[in-house]
């Protein structure tokens, strides 16, 4: 019998943040502080001749002045060191030399190139003008098609000869043999753009060094203990020098996990031994972060007359920006679920990521999935459409079960679950029922210029990291008291990025150990005297974090049987092993665990602007217990209204690698007039083996399904398919046959 | 980083434009400061010494009846406007458009004069006004005096006022049996910026007749567009379908639509031109008959 476990209890961070007491990376302030500015590259491709700081270091009130001669190890990144910190000649280990990056050359707009530090914002802000940078430009390549073709100019000539730096293959079956065996043949092409975070809080940091000389950065991130090795990396400095801690973190998504301040910060501080701060405006955290990878999707999918898959081609060409970033891991994902949570006995795929002198693409809630559930989930539409199918009843007749191999050849992990989760939309949306609310009251609904659809569609998952990562979870739990347990202290180094993590963690050690939320006292964040989490990413802090502290909870409450005072224990969670892709087939088992969802969707579309509404969105989602289900609805709505971004009103324009929408009133996100009024959740809750009291993960799902159920619902109402979006009502119209 | 460095608070037109030209320069006017202070923040605005805030000056902030006319001062919030019965009864292309100004707190600060002296083509309340044939009043050191409100505009942000004028208000002929109005856009996010597409129709009707017509769009140039050919067009002829066609000919052929790289195509806008101006004539055309004093039989 559990108590806490599956209650709404309030989050324990909400008072802090709703009154504004909450210190988030911006609030930091420390006597005698300095201020940064970051000089960007400001071009999408050029060599840095010379670099001229003296006029800004003549200006009062400037301090310093950092550019790539003063960083220690020039070359950064989470998967290969393949970026520079500062741009600009004479860094101390040129390339060939020690590091393996050429740092003279700017690759995007967003690279950096100088540190101003100064005594004030505003003097440090005058003093990065004054900087002059001598650049010789070099041909810029922004289409990946282009980019990836042999003889192409090379953007990191030190990496081979092409510009293709990923390419991940699926060789399952005889396609061929498959698409003999089919009676219907989807074949088309799909494009998906890049999408920006657009978080509350703009990257911001404090750095210094603290009273035990240990170099201390404040920022906020996704993954504490890997934010300090490339620190570390970068200044040459052992990692126990560096001391990374999270103050609140004002959303992620994808975003922090890689370096934006961080490193130049710190080399400030350590330099100056003076506390150095920084707060991106929005301008420079849209051109200084990376995005969703956009990708073109050419796909050809075979069905027998009875509704079984029989083959699926798949070709992936992703831009993968001017960085690899985590370009290797998300296409990986988009390998893995380029399937779609089907059975098929027949597959070829190649996912091929290039480098061009965009933005660079990374990690994005979803990583990599909703680009691939939108080309499956599509392609399964459009073969119902043909075979005069429904389309639920298609997905119930391909679902995965336990016993078919996957894309990648073996068997899944844990039951799969997508059938339920189908029947589950389906029932609560009234899908067996029919027709739309044709007639219900929205406000333009009594022009007839206005059609209404409804569209379905499933998606699937990875809960937690991949490919052969050994992944792990670290956590402490010390119970404080005498006769009765008066405190628990859980030390984990978990993000909460918003999700609600630390609530979850403190329901945990609450229930284990049997004592009321208000006595669990959490130190998280921190990479002082704390192990490894991971990071807030690939869905996996409930199951990760949620196990470590349930284990080290565990133990701890074993001790205090056993009368140590205080009871203290540690424990790191390790889940079953993975393997990686094989180069040629494929062939592996990615992962330990995934997540199923689906939805049903209804939109409205005015035919004469070409304007779409989303009016209703069921989302059901396997979630295996839902530990705290207001932290699960918050989820799926959240995710729901930020896919919706993605789908209709998103728009990341960039020319020549520029960047055209770099502010919040170009990049226009949706406000509350445009989000659907209605979001209903359902939770299946189907336990998961592994996970703590069978919890699984969510906060990726709900964005897989929403994109081709959105267009699936266009061609209800209209009988036009879509397959690219945004859904601008420029482009619907268009679609339409009206421009 | 303080963006001006005097603040100045006018009780009245007079002060307000005693400051302007007194203070330390440059000095601006600042009203809801929805537009400017974003500028300022943003370097798109040359810096400022002394901001003039005309937010606390009585008569900038009303809207009353002035006998042949409606009144609205420049300081009236649009949020005042949506709220207004004398506006609702005498106004509606321009409630219509006040009302879909931003979000609630932007409308709360955002006013009409600070809409209109910001001189964009795409303003929702200049297009909103620009229909009713409203005129500005115009307070400058030497006096005050009266302007149609075309004239108010140079180009693209830039309206005809010198620095030391405002607006005080704007005068708008109240509505008379048989006329009506309406505003419609077209926008892709709801609540954060300038629409893709506005259009403003203020008509008179007897019987099945279209007696006079004015049409507003923007943004259509480099100042908020009449489209006086239009409006003409549509002067004396039945309220058909084959005048609907006509007019929508007639607008394409004399407004010149743009593309802008982040936001619409020309095309776009022609073919959104054609369906905005069916729909807000639609609407004024049934406005204007249900008029209680309408002299439809
Ligand atoms: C989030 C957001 C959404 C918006 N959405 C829309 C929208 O949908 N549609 C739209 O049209 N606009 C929109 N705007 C723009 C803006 O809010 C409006 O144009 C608003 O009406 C400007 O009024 P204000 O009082 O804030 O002007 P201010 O910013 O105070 O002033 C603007 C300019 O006008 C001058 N000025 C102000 N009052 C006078 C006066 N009486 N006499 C002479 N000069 C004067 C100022 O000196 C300044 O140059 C939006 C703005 C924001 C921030």
């Amino acid at each position: 019998m559990t108590t806490i476990i599956g209650t709404a209890v309030p989050r324990i961070d909400a008072y802090g943040k709703v009154t504004g007491q909450t210190e988030y990376s911006g609030d930091l302030v420390m006597p005698g502080m300095l201020h940064a500015k970051i000089l960007f590259a400001g071009r999408p491709h050029a060599r840095i001749l010379s670099i001229d700081t003296s006029a800004a270091e003549a200006l009062p009130g400037v301090v310093a002045i950092f550019t790539a001669k003063d960083v220690p190890v020039n070359e950064y990144g989470l998967q290969i060191n393949d970026q520079p910190v500062l741009c600009g000649p004479n860094s101390p280990l040129p390339a060939g030399e020690g590091t393996g990056v050429r740092a003279d050359i700017v690759r995007f707009v967003g690279d950096q190139v100088a540190l101003i530090v100064a005594e004030t914002e505003a003097i440090a802000d005058q003093a990065r003008k004054l900087i002059r940078v001598e650049y010789e430009d070099l041909p810029v390549l922004t289409d990946p098609e282009e980019a990836m073709k042999p003889g192409a100019f090379l953007i990191h000539p030190e990496r081979g000869t092409s510009n293709i730096c990923v390419h991940d293959k699926i060789r399952k079956g005889d396609v061929e043999k498959g698409f003999a065996e089919a009676d219907v043949i989807v074949e088309a092409e799909y494009r998906v753009p890049m999408q920006e975070h657009a978080y509350l809080q703009p990257e911001a940091g404090l750095a210094y060094v603290d009273e035990n000389g240990l170099l201390t950065v404040k920022a906020a991130g996704q993954w504490t203990h890997v934010d300090r090795k490339q620190i570390a990396h970068a200044l040459a400095l052992p990692e126990e020098q560096v001391r990374v801690q999270y103050p609140a973190i004002g959303g992620a998504f994808g975003g922090r996990e890689d370096m934006s301040i961080q490193i130049v910060i710190a080399l400030a501080a350590w330099k100056l031994k003076r506390p150095v701060k920084i707060i991106w405006s929005r301008q420079e955290s849209i051109i200084g972060h990376a995005k969703r990878h956009a990708m073109v999707i050419r796909a050809k999918w075979g069905a027998r007359k009875d509704g079984k898959l029989t083959a699926a081609r798949n070709l992936f060409i992703a831009d993968g920006g001017a960085y690899m970033y985590t370009t290797n891991k998300v296409l990986g994902n988009s390998t893995i679920t380029e399937s779609g949570p089907y059975f098929i006995p027949n597959i070829e795929g190649d996912v091929i990521g290039v480098y061009t002198n965009n933005v660079p693409a990374a990690a994005f809630r979803g990583f990599g999935a909703p680009q691939a559930a939108f080309m499956a989930e599509s392609q399964m539409n459009k073969l119902a459409e043909k075979l005069g199918m429904d389309p639920v009843e298609i997905r119930r007749i391909n679902a995965l079960k336990e016993t078919d191999t996957m894309a990648v050849g073996t068997l899944p992990p844990n039951k799969p679950t997508v059938l339920e989760v189908i029947e589950a939309a389906a029932e609560k949306f009234g899908w067996e029922q029919g027709a739309v609310s044709r007639n219900q009251g929205s406000v333009n609904s009594h022009r007839a210029a206005v059609k209404r659809g409804r569209g379905f569609a499933a998606g699937f998952k990875n809960i937690g990291f991949s490919f052969g990562y050994k992944e792990n979870c670290w956590a402490r739990v010390e119970i404080h008291g005498q006769a009765e347990i008066e405190a628990v202290t859980v030390w984990c180094a978990a993000a909460e990025v918003g999700q609600g993590n630390h609530t979850i963690l403190a329901q945990i050690a609450a229930e284990v150990t049997g004592v009321p939320l208000s006595r669990v006292n959490l130190l998280t964040m921190d990479t002082l005297n704390m192990g490894n989490a991971g990071s807030a990413s690939a869905s996996r802090l409930t199951v990760m974090s949620g196990n470590a502290v349930k284990g080290a909870a565990e133990s701890a409450l074993e001790k205090w049987k056993n009368e140590e005072r205080p009871a203290v224990a540690e424990y790191t969670y390790l889940a079953p092993p993975t393997t990686p892709l094989d180069p040629e087939t494929g062939y592996c088992t990615p992962n330990f665990l995934y997540a199923y969802a689906a939805q049903a969707v209804e939109v409205e579309v005015d035919t004469e602007t070409g304007h779409v509404r989303l009016l209703r969105v069921v989302s059901a989602h396997d979630v295996g217990k839902a530990i705290n289900p207001d932290l699960v609805v918050g989820q799926i709505e959240g995710g729901i209204v930020q896919a919706q971004g993605y789908v209709i009103q998103e728009n990341f324009i960039t020319r020549g690698g520029y960047v055209l929408t770099d502010q919040l009133s170009t990049y226009l996100i949706p406000t509350i007039w445009d989000i659907p009024a209605k979001v209903e959740s359902v939770l299946v809750e189907i336990p998961a083996e592994i996970g703590p009291w069978g919890a699984k993960g969510v906060g990726e799902l709900p964005y897989l399904p929403l994109a081709p159920a959105i267009t699936a619902a266009i061609h209800d109402a209209t009988g036009v398919w879509i397959d690219q979006f945004p859904l601008t009502p420029e482009r619907v119209l268009r679609a339409l046959g009206k421009l | 980083m303080s963006l001006w460095k005097e603040y100045l608070h006018p009780q009245t037109v007079e002060q307000a434009v005693q400051a302007l030209s007194a203070a330390a320069s440059p000095a601006i006017p600042i009203a809801g400061g929805t537009d400017l202070m974003l500028d300022l923040q943003q370097g798109n605005h040359p810096p400022v010494h002394t901001l003039v805030d005309l937010t606390g000056i009585p008569e900038l902030r009303a809207l009353e009846i002035r006998g042949e006319w409606l009144f609205i001062g420049a300081g009236v919030p649009h949020n005042r406007i949506v709220e207004s019965p004398l506006a609702r009864e005498h106004a509606a292309s321009l409630v219509e458009a006040c009302g879909l100004i931003g979000g609630p707190q932007v409308r709360n600060m955002a006013t009409l004069g600070g809409n209109v002296a910001h001189a964009l083509p795409a303003a929702d309340g200049t297009i909103g006004l620009l229909a009713l044939e409203a005129e500005a009043e115009i307070a400058s050191p030497e006096g005050r005096r009266r302007v149609s409100l075309p004239a108010l505009f140079r180009g693209p942000g830039q309206s005809t006022l010198a620095p030391t004028e405002i607006i005080v208000g704007f005068y708008l002929p109240l509505r008379a049996p048989g006329q009506g109005s309406a505003f419609v856009r077209v926008m892709r996010a709801q609540g954060i910026a300038l629409p893709i597409l506005n259009l403003a129709v203020w008509l008179e009707r007897q019987e099945e007749t279209i007696r006079a017509a004015r049409v507003a769009v923007g943004p259509a140039g480099p100042t908020p567009f009449r489209a006086v050919q239009t409006s003409a067009y549509l002067t004396g002829k039945p309220f058909t379908a084959e005048t609907i066609a006509g007019a929508q000919e007639t607008l394409l052929a004399e407004a010149r639509f743009r593309t802008s790289p982040a936001r619409a195509t020309a095309e776009y806008r022609r073919a959104l031109a054609v369906v905005l101006l069916k729909n807000a004539l639609t609407t004024a055309w049934q406005r204007a008959g249900q008029y209680p004093g309408s002299n439809q039989q």
